[in-house]
């Protein structure tokens, strides 16, 4: 009797492929507070091979990132970080759905305006879904150390905009050309490779 | 209205957002520190306004042999005397006479026979040690006066 398996090999192998990535690139950046790569390859994560593995994604690197951590492990902010980093492996896949990168198989020339103008859209996709991750993950930060949401928000504003201000750029500059490398590795033996999560 | 026109509209509408959201930030920010600031203004004047009946003088306890201690900004009440501030920074000995209070001891060192506490006050004018003309209790000192104690051979 077969069994049908969850994910194709493939994608388990992106899956760590993309947290491997997430955590040097982490683990580098530490002496940045905010300033992190991690969000855009959770984003392109789900952009390139669905909802789940970029959730899974955005996950395993915080289990990981947030457990082996100089600055400290909280539970609670670690459970707040999970669920905030899956928002951007949920919204990448949605956005693959509505094409939000055009065809993005190919590069097109930065004269190109519709080139900038897709770059455009990720960066500000990019601001608000850190906004949202920052609002959520202040409160509970907040909350969990005793303050009111209000104070957590207000004492958290220059590392977000830090965060939200350096994710915008990473977006806009980096959103549709990591996918498009993404695809175009995603060639095997000279064929095209159709990608099915 | 087209549906690009009014997903172009949407992503204006996105953008401006973002310019939102970072106003929003920065002003909450600021409205904070300035309350933060406002409030530390109001307590160091409260603070200082304590201090509004006091001055800073400077004394100089010279032991006479090659060990001598300032200490600098004490803050004595406005009127006192050099005899009140330095029983503020050092143990005094003395004896009342009807013409004064004669200091017989500053930390234990005392005067005898052969050796005296007089004390001295800075003329900024000429820029030297003036004697004092008065005793210790008569001197009243000012804001910034530099006084000192030294231990004299005299005889």
């Amino acid at each position: 009797m077969g069994s049908r398996l969850l994910f194709s090999t493939r994608t388990l192998s992106f899956v760590s492929l993309m947290t491997a990535m997430n955590l040097i690139s982490n683990y580098a950046m530490i002496g940045i507070p905010n300033v992190k790569f991690m969000d855009l390859f959770v984003f392109v994560s789900g952009y390139v091979s669905g909802v789940v593995p970029g959730v899974l994604v955005g996950v395993l690197t915080w289990l990981v990132y947030g457990t082996m951590n100089p600055y400290g492990f909280s539970f609670p902010i670690l459970i707040a970080c999970c669920v905030g980093e899956a928002l951007y492996g949920v919204v990448g896949g949605l956005s693959a759905r509505i094409g939000l990168a055009g065809s993005g198989e190919s590069f097109v020339g930065i004269s190109d305006a519709g080139f900038w103008r897709d770059n455009l859209k990720f960066g500000i996709l990019g601001f608000l879904l850190t906004s949202i991750y920052d609002l959520f993950t202040n409160i509970i930060s907040g909350i969990t150390v005793g303050l009111t949401p209000l104070i957590a928000i207000i004492n958290g504003v220059p590392f977000a905009v830090a965060h939200e201000v350096s994710n915008f750029f990473f977006f806009l500059f980096g959103c549709k050309t990591l996918i498009v490398t993404v695809r175009r590795m995603a060639f095997k033996g000279g064929e095209k490779y159709e990608w099915k999560s | 209205m087209s549906g690009k026109a009014r997903n172009i509209w949407i992503w204006v509408s996105a953008g401006l957002l973002c310019l939102v959201i970072v106003a929003a930030y920065i002003s909450a920010y600021y409205y904070m520190e300035t309350q933060k600031y406002r409030q530390l203004y109001e307590e160091t004047s409260r603070e200082l306004s304590k201090f509004s009946g006091y001055i800073l003088v400077n004394i100089l306890i010279d032991y006479g042999n090659g060990s001598a201690v300032w200490h600098n900004n004490t803050a004595v009440v406005r009127g006192a005397s050099l005899f009140e501030a330095t029983k503020a920074i050092a143990e005094v000995t003395y004896e009342r006479y009807p013409f004064g209070v004669f200091i017989t001891a500053i930390n234990n060192v005392a005067g005898n026979k052969t050796h005296a506490w007089l004390w001295y006050i800075w003329n900024s004018t000429t820029n030297n040690w003036d004697i004092g003309q008065t005793g210790a209790e008569s001197f009243i000192l000012k804001d910034g006066d530099a006084a000192s104690w030294v231990y004299t051979k005299w005889a």
